[in-house]
């Protein structure tokens, strides 16, 4: 994907992207769960995004770790759905609401254990 | 991601993106993202505010929002900076979504939109000046 994006970008064209990505090092049993964790497209493979940038071609690669704010967003949801249970059960339906809270309890946790990390990556096209 | 993981993933997303907007489903985006954007994810309107900085956007320039899902961040970042966007998702109901979220913001004008994946982009070489996505390698 990001030789694609590099491909589309004009000369000196800049690529940003947030990106959830398991931390890398992991041991084998701990890099499972911390797929099984995170949100479908959570980026496995251990290789880091700073060397998958230069690889595409990507030059000036710079990487703003911000775990702690997804961490405060991924909890301001799951807060939030709680708060509104009530309607979202109604709306959404038990199994909906369930396997919200369910899932995002699961992250919350897996950020909390260091296993998943957010960061900004910010590159140019070259 | 190919083959049944990608197939699993896009099923997720597609049933995300069909789940109506009601009036407990914006509270719940407004104390997590900071604003009622369309956003199911994680990037926050400050991050979304970052973007514009680091991506150098203006009016004249042309962005390429990747994964965009109903339009967040890229319908914002037209919005806020002046400069056309490119909306792209593979979910049909999600490029549904960010159309009528563009049209409610009168960016028809400068957005397009495009049901395409990130790793087979549409789209001949040297077209954009910026391209973003969230959360979606």
């Amino acid at each position: 994907m990001l030789r694609a994006c590099r491909r589309v970008l004009r000369s000196a064209g800049r690529i940003a992207y947030y990106n959830i990505f398991v931390t890398p090092g992991l041991p084998e049993r701990l890099h499972r769960r911390a797929l099984r964790a995170g949100p479908p497209a959570v980026a496995s493979r251990g290789i880091s995004q700073v060397d998958l940038l230069m690889r595409a071609g990507f030059k000036s690669v710079t990487e703003a770790d911000l775990t702690a704010e997804f961490l405060k967003t991924a909890r301001a949801w799951y807060e939030g759905r709680q708060s509104q249970e009530a309607q979202l059960r109604a709306s959404c339906g038990d199994d909906w609401f369930k396997e919200r809270q369910n899932d995002s309890r699961t992250m919350i946790h897996a950020i909390e254990e260091g296993l998943l990390r957010r960061s900004l990556f910010v590159a140019e096209s070259g | 991601m190919k083959g049944k993981r990608q197939q699993e993933i896009l099923k997720r997303f597609t049933e995300r993106y069909a789940t109506d907007a009601s009036p407990a489903l914006n509270t719940i985006e407004r104390r997590a993202i900071g604003a009622v954007v369309g956003a199911n994810g994680y990037t926050t309107v400050a991050q979304g505010d970052r973007l514009l900085t680091v991506l150098h956007l203006k009016p004249g320039k042309l962005l390429l929002d990747v994964g965009a899902g109903r339009g967040w961040p890229g319908l914002y970042l037209s919005e806020r900076s002046g400069c056309r966007a490119v909306i792209t998702d593979i979910p049909r109901p999600a490029i549904g979504a960010a159309r009528l979220e563009a049209e409610q913001l009168a960016l028809i004008g400068r957005c397009d939109f495009s049901l395409a994946s990130g790793s087979s982009l549409p789209f001949r070489n040297a077209t954009f000046d910026a391209v973003v996505h969230t959360d979606t390698l």
